[in-house]
Order: C-alpha cells, then sequence, then structure tokens
C-alpha cells in the first residue's frame, strides 16, 4: 500500500479544472510553503476567545503542535505521545492533495475522550492557531464521546495578522451509542491565512451531534463535512453562517450520508458575501439503501451585497431508499425589497433598514448555534463587518 | 387649523395603466373615515400611491399630510413625517424582532431610547402583543395576529395619519371585532384615520365619522352610515345607478368582480 507520503507526492495540486475545485481559486502552492519548525508565539485572545471564560477545559494548539491542554472533566492526550497507528486519518489520503498533506505530514494533536455516561456541561475551548508566516500546519483533533455521554467543544480558528500561511485541520468526532456532542466551530483567521479543514463525524444509534459553524476569516477557507449518520436512529444538525468581504473565498462542502434506520439530519446554512468575494455551498444529502425512515434537508440561504461578489449554492440529493422524506431549498440573490419596504415604511430610511435586515438575517442562525454564550460577540463581530462596509459605501 | 389628510385631484397609476382619476378626500384630526369600493375600483393603488410605493406614478394632484406636501417623498420621509400605512399582507421579516425593529423606527421618529421603551411596553399590554415582542416580525403570527401587530406599531408611532388597508381581510368573525375595537381604541384628536375596506363588515362594530363611495379611481359618493346601509341593501349597483354611471362593460370585468358586487358577506 503506498503511503500517505507517495499519495501525496503523487497528486497535483488543485487546478480549479477538478469538480470539487471547480467554483473556487486556491492559490496556495506546496513550493511556496515550508513545513513547521518549533511554533510560533501564541497571538492575545480576540473577541471569541476570551468571552469563553465559563469552560471545562482548554487546549492551545500553534502552527499544529500541542502547547498546552487541560481539563478537570475530559481525558486529553497528546497525539504526539501515543502510538502512531492511532494518528491513522478518517480521510482517505488520495481525497485530495491537502487531505494527503495532513495525512503525510500530521505530527501533533488532541485525542478528547468523553467517558461514558460523563455529561460535562461547559464547553472544552480549542484555541487552534497558525502564526508563523510562510508554514504549513496539519492540527489533527479527535473526540470521542463515550456511550450515552453528553460534552460540548469550541474550536477557535485564527491566525497572526497579515501571515500567509496554510492551515489544514482535520477533526474528527466520534459518538457512541446514545452520546450527545455540541460542535461549535468559530472561523476567524486573519486575511492572509488559507485553510482546509476536513472535519468527519460518525454518529452512533441514537446518538445526536449538533454542528455550528460561523465562517468569518481567511483568503481561502475551505470546510469539508463528512456526517456519517451509521447508527440506527442517530441524528445531526448543522447550522452555520459566513460572511465573506475583500476577495475572501468561503468554501462548504457537506456530505451527510444516511446509513442507519430512522435516522435525521438538518442542515441549515446562511452567507452573505460583499466586494469581491466568493461564497460555496455543495450539499449532498446521500441515503444509502437500506436507510429507511431517513428524514432528512439542507436550506441554504446566500445574501449578495455587492455587484463583484458571488454566492455559488449546489444542494444535492441522492436518495438509494424508499420510504424517506427529504428535500432543500436554496437561494442567492440580494436583500427582499418587500422586506426592506416594509421597514422603511415605518420610517426607516433605507440604510438602516437594510442593517436590520442583515442583523436579522443572521440573527436566525445565531439563535440556533449549538452552544449557547457566545450570541452576542458573534453577533457583534458580524454587524461590524457590515456595518464598516456600509460606512464605507461597499454595499448599499 | 390643517386637515389629517387632504388629497386633491390625484391622478396616478402604474407607468401602462392610470388607475386613479382625480381622487380627492379630506379626512379631519380625530376622524375615522371608510373608502369602500369594488375590485379594481383602485382602493389598494390609492394606499400604496399615499404610502410613497416608487412601483407607482402620480402624474397630478397634491396630497397634504396637516399641510405639508407628500407627493415626491420618498416612503421613509413619510412615514416619519406621520403618515403610517397598516398592510393588508404585512411582510413576515425572519430574524428581526418586533421589539428591536419597532424600538429602532420610534427612535429614528425621534422618541428618545427610554421613550420608546415604555411605549412599546404599554402598548403592546393594551393590544395582546407581550408575548409577541421577542419573536420575528409577522412570522407565523396568523391573519389576526398580524393586523393587531400593525395597530400595535401605529399606537406607538403615534402618526398623524393611519391609512389602514383591508384591516379586516382575512379575518374570522371575532378576529373582525377585535381589530374594529383596537382601531375605535386607537382613536385621538391628534389622528386621522382613513380605513379602506372592501367589505362592510368591520362597519358594524365600528363607528365611522364618514363612508366614501370610490368606483373607478374617483370617490363618488360620500355620506354618513346611510350609505353603508345603502350598500347593504343594493350593493354598489344601487349607488351607480342613482348617481348615473355607466357600467363597466362585461368584457372588462374580471370574474372575480360578480362574486364581489354585494359588498356584505352574509
Amino acid at each position: 500500500m503506498e503511503s500517505a507520503f507517495e499519495v501525496f507526492a503523487s497528486l497535483s495540486e488543485p487546478t480549479g479544472a477538478e469538480e470539487d475545485w471547480r467554483y473556487v481559486t486556491y492559490d496556495m502552492p506546496f513550493s511556496s510553503l515550508a513545513p513547521v519548525g518549533v511554533p510560533g508565539a501564541a497571538i492575545a485572545p480576540g473577541p471569541f476567545v476570551g468571552a469563553i471564560t465559563d469552560r471545562s477545559g482548554s487546549a492551545l494548539i500553534v502552527d499544529g503542535t500541542v502547547v498546552e491542554a487541560s481539563s478537570n472533566a475530559l481525558q486529553l492526550r497528546r497525539l504526539a505521545e501515543i502510538d502512531a497507528d492511532r494518528m491513522t486519518s478518517r480521510v482517505p489520503a488520495d481525497h485530495n492533495k491537502l487531505a494527503a498533506a495532513h495525512a503525510a505530514f500530521a505530527h501533533d494533536g488532541l485525542f478528547i475522550d468523553v467517558p461514558a455516561g460523563a455529561a460535562v456541561d461547559q464547553p472544552f475551548l480549542i484555541d487552534l492557531q497558525a502564526v508563523t508566516p510562510g508554514v504549513a500546519s496539519f492540527p489533527h483533533i479527535s473526540v470521542r464521546v463515550g456511550e450515552n455521554a453528553e460534552a460540548s467543544v469550541i474550536v477557535v480558528y485564527r491566525s497572526a495578522e497579515g501571515a500567509s500561511l496554510l492551515m489544514v485541520p482535520e477533526i474528527d468526532l466520534d459518538l457512541a451509542q446514545g452520546a450527545n456532542l455540541r460542535f461549535l466551530s468559530l472561523q476567524n483567521l486573519d486575511h492572509a491565512a488559507h485553510s482546509v479543514t476536513h472535519l468527519r463525524v460518525t454518529a452512533g444509534r441514537d446518538s445526536t451531534i449538533r454542528i455550528g459553524e460561523v465562517g468569518l476569516g481567511g483568503h481561502f477557507a475551505r470546510l469539508d463535512v463528512g456526517l456519517d449518520l451509521e447508527g440506527d436512529g442517530s441524528s445531526a444538525e448543522t447550522v452555520g453562517l459566513y460572511f465573506g468581504e475583500g476577495n475572501q473565498t468561503l468554501d462548504y462542502r457537506l456530505l451527510v450520508r444516511h446509513a442507519g434506520k430512522h435516522t435525521s439530519s438538518d442542515v441549515f446554512l446562511k452567507g452573505a458575501v460583499e466586494d469581491e468575494s466568493v461564497s460555496v455551498f455543495t450539499g449532498l444529502l446521500r441515503i444509502e439503501p437500506g436507510a429507511v425512515g431517513t428524514a432528512t434537508y439542507e436550506t441554504n440561504r446566500n445574501l449578495v451585497l455587492s455587484e463583484g461578489a458571488k454566492a455559488n449554492s449546489v444542494p444535492n440529493l441522492e436518495i438509494l431508499c424508499d420510504d424517506v422524506a427529504c428535500g432543500h431549498g436554496s437561494s442567492v440573490g440580494p436583500p427582499d425589497e418587500e422586506s426592506l419596504y416594509y421597514l422603511m415604511s415605518r420610517g426607516l430610511p433605507r440604510p438602516a433598514a437594510m442593517r436590520l435586515l442583515i442583523k436579522g438575517f443572521f440573527q436566525e442562525v445565531i439563535d440556533r448555534l449549538p452552544i449557547g454564550g457566545m450570541e452576542e460577540p458573534i453577533a457583534a463581530e458580524v454587524f461590524r463587518r457590515f456595518v464598516t462596509a456600509q460606512g464605507e459605501g461597499r454595499v448599499a | 387649523m390643517n386637515l389629517a389628510l387632504k388629497v386633491s385631484g390625484l391622478v396616478a397609476g402604474i407607468p401602462s395603466k392610470q388607475i386613479l382619476n382625480g381622487l380627492d378626500i379630506e379626512v379631519p384630526f380625530g376622524e375615522v373615515h371608510a373608502i369602500m369600493g369594488p375590485n379594481g375600483s383602485g382602493k389598494s393603488t390609492l394606499c400604496h400611491v399615499l404610502t410613497g410605493n416608487p412601483a407607482y406614478e402620480v402624474t397630478a394632484g397634491s396630497v397634504l399630510l396637516d399641510g405639508t406636501e407628500l407627493i415626491g417623498r420618498p416612503v421613509d420621509e413619510r412615514a416619519r413625517l406621520g403618515l403610517l400605512q397598516s398592510f393588508q399582507y404585512p411582510t413576515e421579516v425572519p430574524g428581526v424582532r418586533l421589539r428591536e425593529f419597532v424600538f429602532e423606527v420610534a427612535v429614528a421618529h425621534g422618541l428618545s431610547p427610554e421613550e420608546a421603551e415604555e411605549r412599546i411596553e404599554r402598548e403592546a399590554a393594551r393590544f395582546g402583543m407581550d408575548r409577541f415582542l421577542d419573536r420575528s416580525v409577522n412570522e407565523d403570527l396568523s391573519g389576526g395576529e398580524k393586523k393587531r401587530s400593525e395597530i400595535f406599531q401605529m399606537a406607538v408611532l403615534r402618526p398623524k395619519v393611519a391609512l389602514l388597508d383591508e384591516i379586516d381581510s382575512g379575518l374570522d368573525i371575532d378576529a373582525v371585532r377585535q381589530v374594529a375595537e383596537a382601531v375605535e381604541e386607537m382613536r385621538s384628536p391628534e389622528m386621522g384615520t382613513l380605513m379602506i375596506t372592501h367589505y362592510s363588515r368591520i362597519l358594524r362594530y365600528m363607528t365611522p365619522d364618514r363612508i366614501h363611495v370610490m368606483i373607478d379611481g374617483r370617490i363618488v359618493d360620500s355620506g354618513s352610515r346611510e350609505l353603508a346601509d345603502e350598500l347593504e341593501a343594493g350593493g354598489y349597483e344601487a349607488v351607480r345607478q342613482r348617481l348615473g354611471l355607466v357600467k363597466q362593460t362585461t368584457a372588462e370585468k374580471r370574474p372575480s368582480d360578480f362574486f364581489t358586487e354585494t359588498p356584505f358577506d352574509v
């Protein structure tokens, strides 16, 4: 069998011709990057990390190396300190060159075990940083939630100001029977950073996974989600927002696979793009043969706020089983004129009506995020982005 | 003293069709007036034109709100000057909470934040909107609740003219009575109310000061309660015959007109 490195060496960089990369321009060749040496100095807490004070533990990962990790409730192990076969990647190395790079080069990360039956209310915080310009880092995080255990995890992605670099994290979430995991991802990388994150979820019988995603940062930021509802009666909810500005590319690829019987999933993603930014939502709901009683839905709504911005929305269904209920809804366009008119008819000038509309658009997502307590800083960051653009005349 | 609303010689429509053909109406402060008319008479157009919907064009005439000309001003400015419309089909705005919306609007109308909050609480209690304040504007509300929300917003903002477009449409009989009571409750010496209605059903539960009949884009008759009684007995046809108005030819009529000639549902 080929080693991950051999696969990495044999694959080409994405050119945009591949189906997986057709809506985006990826321009961070490995030839321009160096491997990680000693991790750089951590950056100061930003608006999100600073707000997560009530927690069951935390970890700091810088440039792919675990710098510190501690928890009073969860069992933590560093990937660098355990046997190599536990480092096996859940993403096939030949998925693409970035996935192969992760499999070949990931050298550290974190295993988080939630013991069976444990119920941990407070979230565990992972501050995932990349700080050294010109390096590629490959942090690996694996969360295993034991039988009937409950936990929540927040990952905050950050990078040093102005640092052009590449971060290729892999995050694996495994839920045993009856487990319940709430997972919130706050991607607030600097606009010079590139990231390609693979998130893989395996849901056991009667388990429940709730995923929240907030995507604000990165020059190029892809989140590639593979959600396997393998256990009978398992369910998943994925709720997220993204907001692109400047020349950002925010790229979401979701594959929700229903394999067990009577599984359910809901994907609800809303985004806005302004300036020359680009967003992509590619969501495939696949219902495997034998997955009777599946109930699944995906919704993707996009606001295009500037003429030069572009949102791509590609929802898909692949149904290989009868007796299922599924559907999708997708929209791309400017803010709804009818809603604006209604708000203005009460006396709000157009810019104020627009601000209220944008706030409401994202509030619907923020209200549904799986972990509470972060609503205000998230709403503030999102709103500030729009108000700044409006103040500078970049949007209507 | 100025009239709350004085509309003179209003000619307007959409670019391809003139719908209002020289309309006049006067609403003094403190009074509630009702405009009744069959489908296609231009009632909705009148609302759109008064409110300032940019899809409509005004080619002649004047609309004075407490002496100030509204024609040519954008919709939001008209609202701040004191003309508010309650919509026949209020728009649902997901994610925008009613409390936040009305607060922002009240501040835009010049209220202090404290005053705005205080009025929102008071009027929400008065119109039974308390439990909707922290929900999205109009989302998942019944027809009657939406209309009540519109009246609640007006009660907070206290316009000089309240324009109620088909405030009774789509409501069951209990909801019609509640809305009628809310309109009467809102009556004030500082406000004139113009309600536009298809059916005179709602007039059974309230006492408008004057009733106007609108046909073919003009007010053809105005009067007191007896006018509503005449309409109830003989429909718009009776008014047409009394006034010697030529009826639209059948070819121009839409099928729905045949079902709405009698303004009263029984």
